[in-house]
């Protein structure tokens, strides 16, 4: 049973941790809090799910919709958010307040467009639930993790072993110095965008198929707990965000599974924030002092 | 070699630099003395392009840089070994000298730079793998001065390099902006240890609350009643 919840916590955890990258990435190099990163997530779900039902395949499925949902993040960072922080003394509330902009007119796009009942995916895995002893595995979670994992190496390696992501690392910890070696921090923006956005379609998806759902609220419920994510994760820190993805993950579980606590689901992300802010205010990875 | 012609700069409403001339030769090591809040970083934050001027001309090479987005700068071969060091603090001393070495493309030359900078600092050498965070102001600093210097740059902008290190540290700084311009490197400094500054510079100006009040050769300078009381302490 212990085991069980383990694994779907693990499952939902990766989930989270995927779906609250994009706004890590974009924080760490432009300070700002992208909510509209919860509307690639729906926009990415159904750009999945269309392509899907056009092809028959969730391969393409999922490369097309990390692929336009990525490039519609350059756009938006191209159109909206260089634009506004181009401006001088632009104060920080403002590309937010367009951010949550940009994430409600995703939604109401999204239910004017493909209208407001919910689709299926109704995906056919191509092998049977797995049982290994008292633990059930579901096909969907397998191909969760393993998409996570790649795409978390994926990044993993563009940050640490290319030049490009050297300059990104550079460009979260001091743009000026980053400009003045010669990078164009536009294309190191750009790169947290696509990357950014694509993830969140990604995740998108893989929620659709898991819950065999979506719906143009989708987004909802990822706008906010993204939030307690990459807070505690200490704040654009891609590590710290996997290692806070899973451990909400955990606790969501573990708590509705194992205690009598009568809060929803969906609450529990900020009572662990919360938790940890008494304890560590500067997050999981996060440091105390910013150099 | 840089010329900076009639610089008016304003942040927001406060006119700070009002009128700035000055001319840095080729191969000389030019110092910019003045007290705090005169205007010194801004002056080199301006031509490395970090503020943009409201008027006047930054040349450097006969050639009009204002407009110049300060990502295309160091691609002239201009190195800036910023105020406050500002060294890549998540970053290890290997990547922050990469980092430094951004522009070049042949490998070789790269890996030439950090064997040329690992000898003049051999203990970055023996720290390359650490993050920059974990290493002393004194380390950090030669480890700015490493970055500008994986350029192989023609000229060199440093501000403020003595601040905020032991007196020892100080010295081994200047003798190595000595030694660089000895090499035929280009320097312009701005720093407020002036005594310093024009011990090793070969002219020097001086900037009071953005405007420069003087020019000489840095001997001349020293020699002069006002830079004295203001600034040498005699």
């Amino acid at each position: 049973m212990f085991l069980q919840q383990l694994i779907n916590a693990l499952t939902i955890g990766s989930l989270y941790a995927l779906t609250a990258m994009g706004a890590t990435l974009i924080y760490g190099i432009l300070g700002i809090l992208d909510i509209a990163n919860a509307g690639a997530y729906l926009v990415g779900a159904y750009v999945g799910w269309y392509i899907y039902y056009a092809t028959g395949s969730i391969v393409l499925g999922f490369l097309g919709s990390i692929l336009l949902v990525g490039l519609l993040g350059i756009f938006l960072q191209r159109t909206i958010y260089s634009p506004i922080l181009a401006k001088p003394r632009t104060l920080s509330i403002i590309p937010l307040v367009a951010a949550v902009g940009l994430f409600t007119i995703s939604s109401d796009a999204v239910r004017l467009i493909c209208g407001p009942n919910s689709k299926t995916y109704d995906l056919k895995f191509p092998m049977e639930i797995i049982q290994v002893g008292k633990v059930t595995i579901q096909p969907a979670w397998l191909l969760i993790f393993a998409l996570t994992a790649v795409l978390l190496a994926i990044l993993w390696f563009i940050l640490n072993k290319t030049k490009l992501g050297l300059a990104w690392r550079a460009t979260a910890g001091d743009r000026e110095i980053a400009l003045i070696c010669g990078v164009n921090t536009n294309n190191a923006m750009a790169l947290s965008y696509i990357l950014g956005y694509g993830f969140a379609a990604a995740a998108g998806i893989m929620t659709g198929i898991l819950y065999n759902n979506i719906t143009p609220a989708l987004g909802e419920v990822p706008s906010y707990k993204m939030l307690a994510i990459i807070v505690l994760g200490g704040l654009g820190n891609p590590l710290g965000t996997v290692i806070a993805g899973l451990i909400i993950g955990i606790a969501e579980v573990f708590l509705s599974v194992y205690t009598k606590i009568p809060i929803p689901k969906d609450a529990i992300a900020f009572v662990v924030l919360i938790i940890m802010l008494l304890v560590k205010p500067e997050g999981i990875m996060g440091r105390r002092n910013k150099v | 070699m840089l010329e900076i012609k009639d610089l008016f700069v304003s942040y927001g409403m406060m006119e700070v630099l009002h009128g700035i001339s000055l001319k840095v030769e080729d191969r000389e090591l030019v110092s910019v003395i003045g007290p705090n809040g005169a205007g010194k970083s801004t002056l080199i934050k301006t031509v490395m392009g970090l503020v943009k001027p409201t008027s006047g001309q930054v040349l450097y090479n006969g050639q009009d840089i204002t407009r110049l987005p300060a990502y295309k700068r160091s691609g002239l071969g201009i190195g800036y070994v910023p105020e406050g060091r500002r060294v890549f603090a998540k970053l290890t001393v290997e990547e922050n000298l990469r980092m430094g070495a951004y522009e070049l493309k042949d490998k070789k030359k790269i890996a030439d730079n950090m064997a040329k900078v690992y000898e003049i600092f051999p203990r970055l050498g023996e720290r390359k793998g650490q993050l920059a965070s974990t290493m002393s102001g004194g380390e950090q600093q030669m480890l700015a001065i490493s970055r500008a210097l994986m350029l192989s740059p023609k000229m060199l902008l440093i501000d403020e390099v003595s601040m905020g290190l032991m007196p020892i540290m100080v010295n081994t700084c200047f003798d190595v902006i000595k030694k660089l311009n000895d090499q035929g490197i280009t320097i312009l400094v701005v720093e407020q240890n002036a005594n310093k500054a024009l011990k090793v510079a070969n002219r020097g100006y001086v900037l009071e609350t953005g405007n420069i009040v003087l020019s000489d050769t840095a001997e001349n300078l020293r020699k002069d009643d006002t830079v004295q009381k203001a600034y040498l302490g005699g």
